[in-house]
């Protein structure tokens, strides 16, 4: 097999899109703009199929390894590379930003050659961040995607979406920023800053805590843990739909990635002494979220109060640190991928049709819009944990780590998906079922080809993931079992 | 010759003098553009030694590399500030064949300042190019401030002046002698300092914080930057910055040395004052100018870090983050000169309401600048602080850094609040659209530098490897 430059190239294209995407031609619907973008996507989504195919399952170290120096120091390189744990991530990501760029296909923005440049900037960002293997250029890649998002936010989002946009920025930037000072004083420690060589290395356990400290408060911001979710809901909100499917759907999933990769595999010591502090938060967040999500009267925000919960179960079963926990945490984040981004669209559907995101507004919407309403019970099923979708194997998976761990918390974990089922089953029935109302009747659209293009590849992998998840689970296990053979046996 | 700059440049003041007042129409530009040439030519000669290490005038003067190095950007900032004047100013008053010439003397005293080796010639270039900058402050008839701002800058200048002589008296007191290589061998030997050294060396430090606006010596600061003509704000932003950094420098790493740990805790508090008084500060203004003055009082505290412990990497990271620097405060204020309503300039940060619309792609340079600023990858700014940070955490000084990163933080708020201005909000129709193809030039070139200089650090990092090595190979 001859040897691609996989990740740089899967880097570089969306870059070399930008530039023809702001050279497109100026037209009345700025078809031309949106093609060559979408193309761009598309080809890296097929290219990065790449990654899977010749992946070879039974190393559970990094392949695909591309090195460029950096700084003309040998431990200073800015190195890319894949294992079985940043795979599904990054085939994720490519995957969705077609899917983006193609919902917004009939839509109307202005400034759309700026809007197409920030997804497909997002885009590169996000494989490089999930692909490096170096600390530094980890977070210049992490770093980076707040400028784009902020301007996608603060660009095309809704009424409060200058408040949004800071409040954004700054709490990921404020928890991202102590990172890199830990990160600065691990190059320090050991004179590199490659992923593979740092994980032979052992530190003192005071130290550990401190490192472990800043490493949680950029990512649990990121993912977003209780109680610093609260950035969360207000971006989601007023996020554009596009926006907020990105960052329901990868954004979030850079936490759950930087606690697997840095808090565990890099300082093993003292995740075991966090463990009940993450248990505790996570709980909390399950449970709490879902009662807050009970009572919200806007869609959008009841999904993003969700996502907190379903993040909740991802950081239970990361610190629980064996394979089911470990798998069951990659799995939630790759299924929360696709049907966070699922119920995103199908927010964007009903508002770009009624402009409104209100839950009162609604109701009977199912004679109006039967293929949507058959599509957002798939969608709400897979988001409850239904046997049969992706989510229930996640949590099946991630309850049953924890149970070995601590039956307490798998019961109130467990608790949190009959919560689920309340507050999406709520959402459903308000929204789609009960009399028909006059509101609802002024628009009479069902779904267009390219929303029913859209959902169907969702439905087919959140089912597929469901019935066979061992396609996925595949590729990450060699890796994890390194992660886990190397983790100290905790007594919690 | 290896003053050859430094007299090419005073004798071509002096011919360009002279032939001024005989030029009848546009005395101004046709002095500029000889301006540019005079400064181009001095650069090459720059060039030619810039490798060099010889003391002159009985080491009044030393010719090093790092001195080379920081002159070559004193006339880099330079060439860009009379280029902005030739080509986008658009204040009439200002438009006088001295102008040009008194930046050029400005610089010949922050040539000098930056290769002085004693403390009698240092006193003597400071005060060259502070003449000249007061006279510059206060040039302007249409800004209403210029004159208020010249006055200012003078009061302050002087007190800065009767600090630097009273400490340079005590220093001179302690070793009889005011040339720092003596200096330096004689602390060498001595085993016990005397307070009244540390008092001396503190008030030099004091009056050069002056200079550079450090807190809490920083209130002439945002006036200063305010009332002045905007192509004085963007020289005084820049080029006295540099020259006042390598002058601090070089007095405290090369003769004081020794009692690093005495000034390192002067530094420390210099550097957290205006790390904090940056960030805060800029919070609420409504004027660029004086945004943009609390902006670099806030990069001054960062810059400071790197100096605390004195040491090699310290500098090499204090030099990299200048040149930064440079490019990203020249582009900053090459954007604001080009702000204009009716043919004249504004100042006012709510003007930029709306720009991305009025001008698209001065609106997109204006974010990657003052993202870079608030230091956030891929742009440069961000390589300014990585290796600033790590500098302090090398030497264990983590709360420093802890404090870096949140005032980085708190200073990221007023950028984006620019950012937020220029794309979220409504469009200011008054703006004037159109900007001339000089100014899209230089703002491309900085803007592709500040996007590529984090991905090929190495030329930089090894020039001023190169440069400050010889810096310490003198100790």
């Amino acid at each position: 097999m001859f040897n691609l430059p996989i990740l740089p190239m899967l880097i570089l294209i969306p870059i070399l899109g930008i530039i023809f995407v702001l050279m497109s031609v100026e037209e009345e619907n700025t078809k031309a703009a949106k093609r060559s973008a979408l193309w761009t996507s598309i080809i890296n989504f097929l290219l990065s199929l790449y990654i899977p195919i010749n992946f070879d399952q039974t190393i559970p170290h990094f392949q695909f390894v591309n090195s460029f120096s950096w700084f003309n120091n040998e431990n200073l390189k800015f190195s890319l590379g894949v294992d079985g744990i940043s795979l599904p991530f990054i085939v994720l990501s490519t995957f969705l930003i077609p899917l983006c760029i193609f919902f917004m296909w009939e839509n109307k923005k202005n400034k759309i050659k700026l809007y197409l440049s920030s997804f497909l900037l997002i885009e590169s960002f996000l494989i490089g961040a999930f692909s490096a293997i170096d600390l530094f250029s980890f977070y210049i890649f992490f770093e980076s995607i707040l400028i784009p998002m902020y301007m996608i936010i603060g660009v095309w989002g809704g009424e409060r979406r200058i408040y949004s946009a800071y409040k954004f920025f700054l709490y990921t930037f404020l928890g991202s920023v102590l990172m890199l000072v830990a990160i600065i004083f691990l190059y320090q420690e050991f004179g590199t800053t490659e992923i593979p060589k740092i994980l032979n290395f052992n530190l003192p356990f005071y130290i550990q805590i401190w490192l472990w400290l800043a490493f949680f408060s950029s990512f649990a911001v990121k993912i977003p843990m209780w109680p610093f979710h609260t950035w969360l809901p207000d971006a989601h909100v007023e996020a554009p739909t596009e926006g907020s499917v990105i960052l329901a759907a990868i954004l979030l999933k850079l936490g759950g990635y930087g606690f697997i990769r840095f808090n565990l595999s890099i300082l093993p010591d003292a995740s075991i002494f966090f463990t009940p502090f993450i248990y505790f938060l996570s709980t909390v967040a399950v449970i709490y979220t879902s009662f807050v999500a009970l009572v919200q009267t806007d869609i959008k925000k009841l999904i993003a109060y969700s996502s907190v919960a379903h993040m909740g179960f991802v950081t239970i079963g990361i610190f629980s640190a064996n394979i089911q926990g470990i798998h069951g945490a990659i799995l939630q984040m790759v299924s929360h991928g696709l049907i966070s981004a699922a119920l995103f669209f199908s927010i964007g559907s009903i508002y770009d049709r009624y402009h409104t995101k209100n839950i009162a507004f609604f109701s009977g919407l199912k004679t109006i819009m039967p293929k949507l309403a058959f599509f957002f019970l798939i969608f709400s099923l897979g988001s409850i944990g239904f046997p049969g979708t992706s989510g229930f194997v996640a949590e099946f998976l991630t309850l049953l780590a924890v149970f070995s761990k601590s039956t307490i918390i798998a019961f109130f974990a467990a608790f949190g998906i009959i919560l689920a089922a309340a507050y999406m089953l709520n959402l459903y029935k308000k929204i789609f079922l009960g009399e028909i109302n006059n509101q609802v009747l002024k628009v009479n659209s069902d779904l267009k080809i390219n929303e029913i293009l859209i959902f169907s590849s969702l439905v087919f992998l959140i089912i597929f993931l469901g019935i066979k998840p061992n396609f996925l689970l595949n590729f990450s296990t060699s890796s994890i079992e390194r992660i886990i053979t190397l983790y100290p046996i905790s007594i919690f | 010759m290896i003053i050859l700059p430094e007299i090419f440049l005073s004798l071509s003041v002096l011919a360009l003098l002279l032939v001024g007042p005989f030029i009848r129409k546009k005395g101004h530009v046709i002095i500029g553009y000889l301006v540019l040439l005079v400064l181009i030519i001095s650069q090459f000669f720059i060039f030619k030694n810039i490798f060099q290490f010889e003391p002159i005038f009985n080491g009044f003067f030393v010719i090093d590399s790092f001195g080379s190095f920081m002159k070559c950007l004193l006339l880099i900032g330079t060439t860009v500030v009379i280029y902005m004047y030739l080509t986008v100013n658009k204040d009439n008053s200002i438009n006088q064949i001295e102008f040009p010439i008194l930046i050029l003397i400005s610089l010949i005293g922050m040539m000098f300042m930056v290769s002085s080796n004693d403390i009698l010639s240092l006193f003597l270039s400071i005060e060259l190019q502070s003449l000249a900058l007061y006279i510059l402050v206060a040039f302007s008839k249409e800004e209403e401030n210029s004159s208020e701002a010249g006055v200012k800058y003078f009061v302050i200048g002087s007190i800065s002046t009767c600090i630097f002589l009273f400490g340079a008296s005590l220093i001179y007191g302690f070793f009889g002698t005011t040339n720092f290589t003596e200096i330096s061998e004689v602390l060498g030997q001595t085993r016990e300092i005397s307070l009244f050294l540390i008092i001396g060396v503190v008030f030099v430090l004091v009056s050069l914080s002056l200079k550079v606006s450090a807190a809490p010596f920083h209130m002439w600061t945002p006036d200063v930057y305010q009332g002045s003509p905007t192509i004085i704000t963007a020289f005084l932003s820049v080029v006295p910055k540099v020259a006042v950094f390598a002058v601090i420098i070089r007095f405290l790493v090369f003769p004081f040395g020794e009692i690093n740990v005495d000034w390192g805790r002067i530094i420390i508090i210099l550097s957290i004052c205006s790390m904090v008084v940056g960030s805060f500060g800029a919070l609420f203004q409504s004027d660029l100018k004086r945004l943009f003055a609390y902006s670099t009082i806030n990069h001054v505290g960062f810059m400071l870090i790197g100096l605390v412990p004195g040491s090699e990497d310290g500098i090499i990271a204090i030099s990299i983050y200048l040149i930064l620097y440079l490019i990203m405060n020249t582009g900053v204020f090459l954007i604001i000169l080009n702000l204009r309503i009716d043919e004249r300039n504004v100042t006012s940060i709510k003007d930029l309401s709306g720009y991305s619309n009025n001008n698209f792609f001065m609106a997109v340079c204006m974010a990657i600048f003052v993202f870079s600023m608030a230091g956030i990858p891929p742009l440069s700014g961000f390589l300014g602080k990585l290796i600033i940070l790590n500098v302090a955490i090398d030497n264990n000084l983590f709360y420093l850094a802890i404090i870096g990163v949140v005032s980085s933080v708190i200073a990221a708020f007023y950028y984006l609040r620019i950012v937020k201005l220029m794309f979220f909000d409504k469009t200011n129709d008054e703006l004037d659209k159109d900007v001339n193809i000089e100014s899209k030039v230089l703002l491309s070139v900085l803007s592709f530098l500040n996007i590529s200089i984090l991905f090929f650090p190495e030329f930089f990092l090894d020039l001023s490897a190169s440069i400050t090595f010889s810096l310490f190979a003198v100790n």
